[in-house]
């Protein structure tokens, strides 16, 4: 049964469309799959080989990846419910009431939306800390570290912008006592909490603002980094490993940096 | 590698094995070409499928979680009625705790941004670089630093009334003292490991338990008036 | 290795031994986990309720039509306007169906029938709730998200009130609880404002404590402190449970600031000379009718009068005999806005009265309290805890200031949010709930409020509850179409020498005019058009009743001769209606064959006598007036326009309008105006 369906699925693979859409071509040969990397736009963010310690549990506790997955999970659950939602006031509401009363599943999506959300940031912060405790935050790799607390402030704006969309006393105040705060910057406080919430208090225009930046702005920029995030650990050297890198203690200036030919 | 056959290009090649690297050395350097050879795994299969399963995992989980567990939604927002405490969401609450001890301008614009801005920097000084043992090298004078700072930091906390950030400091503290009075080579694998940690190591896990600390007391300590409740107690 | 483990093992194999397999194993698992969430939309509670729906109606006789209007999936009602998401429908199917007027299963039963239609209105504006919820759980008992409750079905006029700003007859309830704020003094201390923005007025008269000591005594102040329901049972005054020492020092403050005034004792040394009549004391109570206005508890415990003025049942007790001889004889000396009459009595009927009055006492009351004069610190003292307590905000006070926004406002008190509230243990956690026990124990919510003890019982308490319900957000932020305004008391303030004839009269403490008064005796705004000269004048010298069974009954004032002209001349000048058009039966006198037409038809095709009774031998009609002598008190071109359109005139009256026409009006004015009675009410007397 096995054999018969990776016999069909090389049939398939052997085929003149599948070949047109697929680039890498059929066999499992290394070369072939690292073509299979190298000829996807997605898949040659990555490196082809990876070092074997790394594909471990223990190594990365493979937080990166899950709050990748945590981002996928948004993306597609925030698409579907933004098919019910109206972002004004108070039409905001009664849609979540909509979602949970009358949308097949939509009471569903909602949870999944704002659990995964919730978890995305806790994950972040700890990619983050596990990456620093790792130390692979150091040369070469200090962009990414970069480009990494970027993608945090990211989360954290997603997750602030989305939170008020439900328009529920809870999101209403959480955005009030958050956005209060950027008054307080010197000189310029009042006008950067007007130009936040295009007016001087949390109303239909803030959520508006919100909405635009929760499902267009800040998604686009997510992506983008994170894309920039995967391209520089190929371009990096790979997953950092504690060992393969230059010992510090022994000599500092004879560092082979160059960064490895991938 | 002697063997030249190794060198054919073609379409087969060792998938366990690093690339070779070619390097060019000039008669006046001296280079250094350090071999890092270990095993390796195609990303395709062997990687791509651990990920993509990680996050399936991820989503079975969060799936059953939705199923069982509602998420929050109160009244429709009313303007006229502050409900008493107001609170951020929850990655925000170690702020708001900040903001009940210090005026806006510090707790609200400066806490945030100076993080902001450490966290982008630690790659680019030689600080964080380093990766000796804190009390290693020059442990006097160290050592004077670090009470003077310690001491510094716990004045300035209890000058500010910011009780429940000192536990924490106190922790890490009390944890760099240990770490002081141990030797790399100590026959206790804590004290070894203690030891050994650098600086970036002590602030970052100090920053860890402040974060910690204050964002569990914000969730669920505070109460009405921003007044310490147990979270046990109905309000 | 044990056989079981190897199996595990090998199965482990088989599905977790290369990454691949165990892709698409767990793939399969998650495609799964996904699948649940559409399934259980199958299992939703709406689908259950309509399944059982169907199988209920499905053995009945009128199961064909029943199946036809029944549609399954969501039902909602949508009105925008009051911004009403309901879809109760969806599970609440029967409430329509006149058919299933039988089925007492919820949640199928059918709606009692109001006067308006269940799609117009939705479900949650009247009953609570959170309408666009499709479980039984968020629908009726959610208050999570700000929600409400289902409202128990006992408050459930305070839906009615949303709107109805006014009194309805069928709002029993609501109605009560709305006069109660009003008569209480809840409005005084409480601001509560209408949606139209116009205050809601308090109608009680509290009475001012400027010359308080020239009224009572310290020692009765200091015993109704303690407990004013012990002196009058049906008093409105709450209870503010005061210590001993806070009652000595309030009493004593009151005393020390009271100023006397002069006509108080003028007034009594000049009637003192006067002898009382014994005898004549319980007819003269009872011919003044004293009891359409106050109340006296009789032997068995039972208060018998009205609530209008205080309650004498030991005022004995508590007036100085001067002063309550100095009252009676003109009681605007004491207190220029009170509400009862100037009565011109005799001084032998004040010293009479009087007498009487005092004897209404109770030996038992206030004994025991001794009080040694106050020293300045207790003064001091009683006057803070008057700023305290506000009681100012009801009593005028020598010394201290009315306050303003004493209490909460309670304009929205229907919407507070459950969050804001803080319930008491063991309580049930709900508005109503919340406001009945603050209206029936407010200090058990804390020593510091300051609300006092109202002497309330459960129907009050309920009623008063229903009408602070009734003011909700969303009564306030309809559109004012929706609306229909409430009834406000105009200032209505009739001019000259008569004018002040009128108020001296109190009038309006039990008529109507123009829209100012009470509503104990009939609206006067249109008497002049209404009734004859000769009639009124009659009236106002020996008032008889126009409906005999009812108790309180118009009181002689003992006009003088050109006071009850001068009156009468007013009226008849002033109060006249522009719909009643005096040239519309230009004859009063009609022929004998018209008159009896106009008996046939008041007999027979109207019917009147059911309601009515022309002749006091044969009709039996006890709802409407007697018309026995109607001929001699009621003008013709009264009657002609009252048969034409009865609303016209008093707008809310029970008499249906028949859409008579002009000639049947006629015949029957003529009928009418025959009847002029036995003996004659009209020349001498």
């Amino acid at each position: 049964m096995a054999v018969k369906t990776s016999a069909m699925m090389d049939k398939v693979r052997a085929s003149r469309v599948w070949r047109s859409v697929f680039r890498a071509g059929t066999g499992d040969s290394t070369l072939h799959r690292a073509l299979a990397i190298q000829q996807s736009i997605f898949l040659h963010l990555f490196s082809t080989k990876v070092r074997k310690r790394m594909v471990k549990f223990s190594a990365t506790w493979y937080l990166g990846t899950l709050t990748f997955g945590t981002f996928l999970i948004l993306v597609i659950t925030g698409v579907l419910l933004m098919l019910y939602y109206h972002p004004s006031v108070p039409q905001a509401y009664a849609d979540m009431k909509d979602l949970q009363f009358v949308v097949s599943s939509g009471l569903f999506l909602r949870n999944l939306h704002r659990w995964s959300a919730q978890l995305m940031v806790f994950l972040v912060f700890a990619h983050m800390f596990k990456v620093f405790y790792r130390g692979a935050y150091r040369t070469p790799r200090e962009f990414n570290w970069v480009v990494g607390v970027v993608l945090l402030v990211i989360t954290l704006l997603l997750s602030y912008t989305g939170y008020l969309l439900p328009w529920d006393q809870l999101a209403f105040w959480a955005i009030t006592v958050g956005s209060n705060l950027s008054s307080a910057v010197p000189l310029v406080g009042n006008k950067i909490h007007f130009l936040l919430l295009g007016g001087n208090q949390v109303n239909a225009n803030a959520l508006l603002r919100f909405y635009v930046l929760h499902c267009v702005v800040l998604p686009l920029a997510a992506m983008l980094f994170i894309a920039i995030h995967f391209w520089r650990i190929r371009k990096d050297g790979g997953l950092y490993v504690q060992g393969t890198e230059p010992k510090p203690q022994q000599n500092n200036e004879t560092v082979n940096t160059a960064a490895e030919v991938k | 590698m002697s063997d030249p056959k190794e060198f054919v290009a073609g379409i087969d090649s060792d998938q366990r094995r690093s690339p070779v690297r070619v390097a060019f050395v000039t008669r006046r350097t001296s280079a250094q070409v350090k071999v890092n050879r270990e095993d390796q795994v195609q990303t395709y299969p062997e990687v791509l499928f651990r990920a993509v399963l990680a996050i399936e995992l991820l989503a079975i989980a969060l799936v059953f979680f939705s199923l069982l567990f509602n998420a929050p939604l109160e009244g429709i927002a009313d303007p006229t009625h502050t409900p008493n405490p107001a609170k951020a969401p929850w990655y925000f609450l170690g702020l708001q705790e900040l903001l009940h001890y210090f005026p806006p301008v510090v707790a609200g614009v400066l806490v945030p941004s100076l993080l902001i801005i450490a966290l982008i920097v630690i790659p680019y000084f030689n600080i964080n670089i380093e990766a000796n043992g804190l009390f290693l090298k020059d442990r006097a004078n160290r050592l004077r630093w670090f009470y003077a700072a310690a001491a510094g930091m716990l004045i300035f906390l209890i000058g500010f009334d910011v009780y429940v950030a000192v536990p924490p400091t106190v922790v890490v503290a009390l944890a760099m003292i240990v770490a002081a009075n141990s030797r790399p080579d100590s026959p206790s694998k804590f004290r070894r490991y203690l030891a050994k940690r650098p600086l970036a190591y002590w602030i970052m896990t100090w920053f860890l338990f402040e974060l910690i600390v204050l964002t569990a007391v914000g969730t669920w300590f505070r109460g009405p008036g921003w007044a310490w409740v147990s979270p046990w107690r109905n309000y | 290795m044990h056989p079981i483990r190897r199996y595990l093992s090998s199965a482990w194999q088989a599905l977790f031994g290369d990454a691949v397999r165990a892709f698409g194993v767990v793939s399969a698992v998650l495609l799964l986990a996904l699948a649940i969430a559409p399934a259980k939309n199958q299992f939703a509670q709406w689908h259950q309720y309509q399944r059982r729906y169907l199988s209920l109606i499905h053995d009945r006789g009128d199961a064909v039509t029943l199946r036809r209007r029944f549609q399954p999936g969501i039902h909602q009602t949508w009105l925008p306007e009051l911004g009403v998401v309901d879809r109760c429908t969806t599970c609440h199917l029967g409430l329509n169906e006149a058919g299933l007027g039988d089925v007492s299963q919820q949640p199928f039963r059918k709606h009692p029938a109001i006067p308006h239609s269940l799609d117009g209105f939705g479900c949650v504006i009247c009953h609570g709730g959170q309408g666009p919820a499709t479980t039984v759980a968020e629908a009726h008992h959610s208050e999570r998200a700000g929600e409400e409750p289902i409202l128990p079905a006992r408050y459930i006029e305070s839906g009615c009130g949303q709107c109805h700003q006014n009194a309805l007859p069928g709002t029993p309830q609501l109605n009560l609880g709305r006069a109660m704020l009003t008569r209480y003094g809840c409005v005084r201390c409480h601001a509560i404002t209408r949606p139209d923005g116009t205050r809601v007025m308090a109608t009680d008269h509290p009475p001012s404590l400027v010359h308080i000591a020239d009224k009572t005594t310290r020692e009765w102040i200091y015993s109704w402190l303690k407990d004013p329901q012990a002196y009058a049972e049906s008093t409105t005054m709450p209870n503010y449970k005061l210590s001993d020492a806070d009652a000595r020092d309030l009493s004593a403050y009151l005393m020390s600031s009271s100023t006397p005034r002069e006509g108080d004792t003028a007034l009594a040394a000049t009637k003192a000379g006067s002898s009382a009549d014994l005898a004549a004391g319980p007819s003269l109570y009872g011919q003044s009718f004293c009891a359409s206005c106050h109340a006296v508890q009789n032997a068995a415990g039972n208060l018998v009068g009205g609530d209008v003025g205080p309650e004498l049942t030991r005022i004995g007790n508590k007036a100085k005999p001067e002063w309550l001889a100095a009252w009676l004889a003109n009681p605007r000396v004491y207190d220029a806005t009170t509400l009862m009459p100037h009565y011109r009595f005799t001084a032998q009927q004040v010293a009479t009265l009087t007498t009487f009055l005092q004897a209404k006492s109770d030996s038992d009351y206030g004994t025991g309290v001794h009080l040694d004069a106050p020293i300045p610190a207790q003064v001091a003292h009683g006057k803070r805890l008057i700023v305290e307590l506000g009681c100012a905000a009801c009593h005028e006070i020598n010394g201290v200031q009315k306050p303003e926004n004493f209490a909460p406002d309670l304009s929205t008190i229907g919407s507070k949010p459950l969050a804001q509230i803080v319930f008491l243990p063991g309580m049930e956690v709900s508005l109503p709930s919340y406001i009945v026990a603050k209206i029936r124990q407010p200090r058990a919510f804390g020593a510091s409020v300051k609300m006092p003890q109202f002497a309330l019982t459960a129907p009050q308490a309920d009623a008063l509850t229903t009408a602070l319900l009734s003011l909700t957000n969303r009564s306030r932020s309809m559109p004012d179409t929706l609306r229909v305004a409430a009834t406000v008391e105009t200032n209505y303030q009739p001019a000259g020498h008569a004018g002040k004839l009128i108020n001296e009269l109190a009038c309006f403490s039990c008529h109507r005019i123009n829209g100012r008064g009470g509503d104990m005796a009939p609206d006067l705004t249109w008497e002049g058009s209404s009734v004859q000269r000769q009639w009124l004048i009659d009236f106002l010298r020996n008032p008889n009743t126009l409906r005999p069974s009812l108790i309180r009954r118009m009181p002689r004032f003992n006009l003088s001769d050109s006071e009850n002209k001068e009156l009468t001349e007013y009226i008849l000048a002033v109060y006249q209606s522009p719909a009643v058009d005096a040239d519309a039966v230009p004859d009063p006198s009609h022929s004998p064959d018209v008159v009896e037409h106009g008996k046939q038809l008041f007999y027979s095709k109207y019917a009147c006598q059911s309601c009515h009774i022309a002749n006091d031998k044969t009709d039996k009609g006890y709802i409407g007036p007697t018309l026995t002598q109607v001929g001699s008190r009621l003008t013709a071109a009264w009657i002609y326009s009252w048969l034409k359109n009865p609303q016209a005139l008093r707008p809310g009256t029970t008499e249906p309008n028949q859409n008579m026409s002009d000639e049947d009006a006629r015949a029957l004015a003529a009928f009418l105006m025959s009847l002029k009675g036995q003996g004659a009410h009209g020349a001498k007397l």
